[in-house]
């Protein structure tokens, strides 16, 4: 076949391929950007010109509705908002933690096992879980007669290099030696949750690889006492810095065998 | 007996292998969802046997086979010898290299984000590099097949392509265009993250990148059957191809069109703006051309076997065509399962209904039906028909075949159609177990039961499946001669055809132009708009 011949019959597919493909493209442009973003806006009261920027996404709000306002108040579960600069504070374990980090190991123990029952330990905790419960105490969403008054004395950055510090200080300083006793209707509910009772499996955020949230404590060796306390005051709502309320409503729902059963539970184990 | 035996060979055994795995994994997932007690379940296995089903079935079935498929093609079609066949074997390698990696991170319980990655969830780096060199080598393939036809048009020049291999390489293009976006995703944004280089992670930016391979993945997924269809069927049928031009236009609007489409998966993100949606849905609504197209030549070139052989009136010529063989009947199959498929997929791609079934069951039970039946189907179809082919034996009875073809038609309809109405009443996805002490889940209880049945059928399909596939390498052999010719011939053979019809040119351009419209800005946009990031999360244990 000669070449001038098969570009002949070449052309007409060129032209009208880019013509029909070329046509579609401008009519769903037009019908897109220009027609319904102006017909929506008429019937919504916004006028053309704002109606087709924000059907480009050059102005904020759809081209069909005025943007809502509200006049309600935010009061917030927690003044902790994560961003990927505070986190990397909290991974740099070179800050001056050391001297702060001092005065917690009275209470929480030289290597983050507190030796009262009654105070949490620390050990094995992130510096996020740490920060969290801080700053929480500072700025008032968490209450204790003596955490209050130590983390507002505390700036921000003391804050961050406490946590930094006392959880790279701490983090291989739990006891796997210690024996353990399973209890098959407490391995449940950590494990599979109860859905009749509209209750998740506790490590569906307290265990290893997770989906919970990132400030989520290890409950592994905690003191029994403290953790069954926690539970408690949760359910009864005295302690109430957990977002979406997740703690609260998880622990309604626990009767008192299980919650004891649960903090016997993870005082006794280091698998979770 | 074709050179590249082995190739094909290799890559049809690791795809059908992964295939059973996955169907298992599938079954019990289903069973984990219903109300009846499963084995072994706990949310993070639930989640570590989506992401392996989802793996095995979208990145490891379907890429084997298409490589597998489009060597075969190249040296049977084109009717020479295969070249690059060392890249080819190097592509394999590659390719196996990357799926164990992948499957170890995942069976190590450090990779249960879907195989849809999910970001700001982050898996163990080991899991997207394996899938990246399972990308890579699906490039090699794309670059053999270029470079078959390429050299098959040097030496005969002016000649059509023969619509198989024409289809290949149009699939090989899409392919190219299509992992762009994922491979920015996973390179630029995941990746990183998951090396702990980036604590924090634009989600729209990777949401929007992953649209862009979405929906022609499953194009990709879906053209060896239709290369099937268009083929083999009229072929195994007795008869003959009603149009080759159609074929040609259908497989070049494929290309096309599958690409600027994605943000159909993005109709309730906030990120993007309506007019942008609304370009990309009306896109969407002309890939529904191709398909119509198929299903008008695929039923004329049956028509015509159908008369062939004697059957007459209005629809007598359905009755007359020889459903015994597995090509016809995978075929006829498929395309009943066609509508209901297409026809949830037209409700999914509607910017405004898309809103009733966003996030629910629908969304699975449509692309199950789709690609799980419609497809499927056709590639056992095509492993059936290729076979002999590559083996030399053949089973006396193709009894075992049709069999195994009917019990995956009616598990399929029997498992999604159940699952469809589920997602209208609501029922969510990627969701481990229900509440069946709630009154309204309790109403859904019967239905996921009935859906667990159909994939029990399905299982008992693909066991069938593998025997029947051993049965080819036990039967007693069959001379050269006795297998028949593949591919079928057109009603007017073509001669010549435009270059536009025989090559990718024009039609890169005019991707190319669409892409731009389609997806320039809003990409840009995340480039000068100060958008927060999502905090990277990590599920396998480390940081």
């Amino acid at each position: 076949m000669e070449p001038a011949r098969f570009d002949e019959l070449d052309k007409p597919w060129r032209k009208w391929a880019s013509i029909i493909i070329g046509g579609g493209l401008a009519f769903s442009v037009l019908m897109g950007f220009l027609v319904i973003p102006v017909v929506q806006g008429y019937g919504a009261g916004i006028d053309p010109w704002t109606a087709i920027c924000r059907a480009v996404g050059i102005a904020e709000g759809a081209p069909s509705m005025r943007q809502p306002t509200s006049d309600a108040q935010a009061k917030p579960t927690t003044n902790v908002a994560w961003s990927t600069d505070l986190l990397r504070a909290l991974a740099n374990t070179s800050g001056p933690g050391a001297d702060i980090a001092q005065s917690c190991a009275a209470c929480h123990g030289e290597r983050g096992i507190a030796s009262d029952p009654q105070n949490p330990s620390l050990a094995g905790q992130s510096a996020v879980a740490i920060y969290k419960q801080l700053n929480d105490y500072k700025s008032g969403s968490r209450v204790h007669e003596i955490m209050t008054g130590i983390a507002q004395a505390l700036e921000n950055d003391q804050m961050i290099a406490a946590a930094a510090h006392f959880a790279a200080r701490t983090r291989w300083a739990v006891d796997s030696t210690t024996a353990q006793v399973r209890d098959p209707d407490v391995v449940r509910l950590v494990e599979r949750g109860d859905p009749a009772r509209g209750l998740p499996a506790c490590n569906s955020c307290h265990g290893f690889s997770a989906g919970g949230p990132i400030e989520t404590p290890t409950l592994s060796h905690q003191n029994k006492e403290y953790l069954a306390r926690q539970l408690r005051a949760f359910k009864n709502g005295s302690r109430r810095n957990d977002i979406y309320t997740r703690m609260r409503s998880v622990s309604e729902r626990l009767t008192e065998r299980e919650i004891d059963k649960l903090a016997e539970f993870y005082a006794t184990t280091l698998s979770y | 007996m074709t050179h590249v035996r082995g190739l094909t060979l290799a890559h049809m055994w690791v795809a059908f292998g992964a295939f059973a795995v996955a169907c298992v994994l599938g079954v019990w997932q289903m069973w984990a969802r219903s109300p009846l007690p499963a084995p072994f379940l706990t949310a993070n296995a639930y989640f570590t046997s989506v992401t392996a089903h989802g793996v095995s079935m979208a990145y490891v079935l379907t890429t084997f086979l298409v490589m597998g498929f489009g060597y075969y093609v190249a040296e049977t079609a084109l009717a020479r010898p295969l070249p690059l066949r060392r890249f080819a074997w190097f592509a394999f390698g590659l390719g196996i290299f990357g799926a164990a990696m992948t499957t170890l991170t995942i069976l190590g319980g450090t990779a249960t984000v879907l195989f849809t990655f999910y970001p700001p969830l982050t898996a163990h780096p080991a899991f997207y590099i394996g899938l990246v060199l399972v990308v890579v080598a699906s490039w090699i393939w794309c670059g053999i097949m270029l470079t078959a036809m390429i050299g098959w048009k040097r030496a005969n020049p002016g000649k059509p392509v023969p619509l198989a291999m024409f289809a290949t390489v149009a699939n090989a293009v899409m392919w190219l265009w299509t992992t762009v976006g994922v491979a920015a995703e996973l390179l630029f944004q995941v990746i990183p993250a998951s090396f702990g280089w980036n604590l924090g992670i634009d989600v729209g930016l990777s949401r929007t990148l992953f649209s862009w391979t979405l929906h022609a993945i499953v194009y990709f997924w879906l053209v060896p059957a239709y290369i099937a269809f268009y083929t083999m069927a009229p072929q195994a049928a007795g008869g003959r191809l009603y149009s080759d031009t159609m074929g040609r236009l259908t497989f070049i609007l494929f290309l096309i069109y599958s690409l600027p489409v994605g943000m159909h998966h993005l109709f309730m993100d906030p990120q993007q703006s309506n007019a942008f949606k609304f370009l990309q849905m009306s896109f969407t609504a002309l890939v529904a051309a191709p398909t119509l197209l198929t299903v008008f030549t695929i039923t004329a070139s049956m028509e015509i076997a159908g008369r062939l052989r004697g059957g007459r009136g209005l629809f007598g010529w359905i009755w007359a065509l020889p459903w015994e063989r597995p090509m016809v009947l995978a075929t006829g199959l498929a395309f009943f399962m066609l509508w209901f498929g297409g026809g949830g997929g037209l409700i999914n791609m509607s910017y405004g209904m898309n809103a009733m079934i966003h996030n629910t069951s629908w969304v699975t039970a449509h692309f199950h039906l789709i690609f799980g039946g419609t497809v499927v189907i056709m590639y056992f179809a095509i492993a059936y028909a290729i076979w002999p082919t590559l083996t030399g034996r053949a089973p006396v009875s193709l009894r075992a075949q049709r069999v195994q073809i009917w019990l995956w038609f009616v598990g399929m309809m029997v498992m999604t159609l159940p699952w469809h109405y589920l997602g209208l009443q609501g029922q969510w996805r990627r969701v481990a177990t229900f509440n069946y002490a709630d009154p309204l889940i309790a109403s859904w209880g019967p239905w996921v039961i009935v859906s667990f049945v159909g994939g029990i059928v399905l299982l008992a399909s693909a066991v069938l499946f593998i025997w029947n596939l051993l049965e080819f390498h036990r039967a007693r052999a069959v001379a050269a001669d006795l297998l028949r010719p593949l591919y079928a011939t057109a009603v007017h053979p073509p001669e010549r055809v435009p270059a536009a019809l025989n090559g990718f040119a024009l039609w890169n351009v005019l991707v190319l132009v669409l892409m731009i419209a389609a997806y320039g800005y809003p990409i840009a946009q995340f480039f000068f708009i100060d958008a927060p990031e999502a905090i990277v999360h990590r599920v396998d244990g480390r940081g």
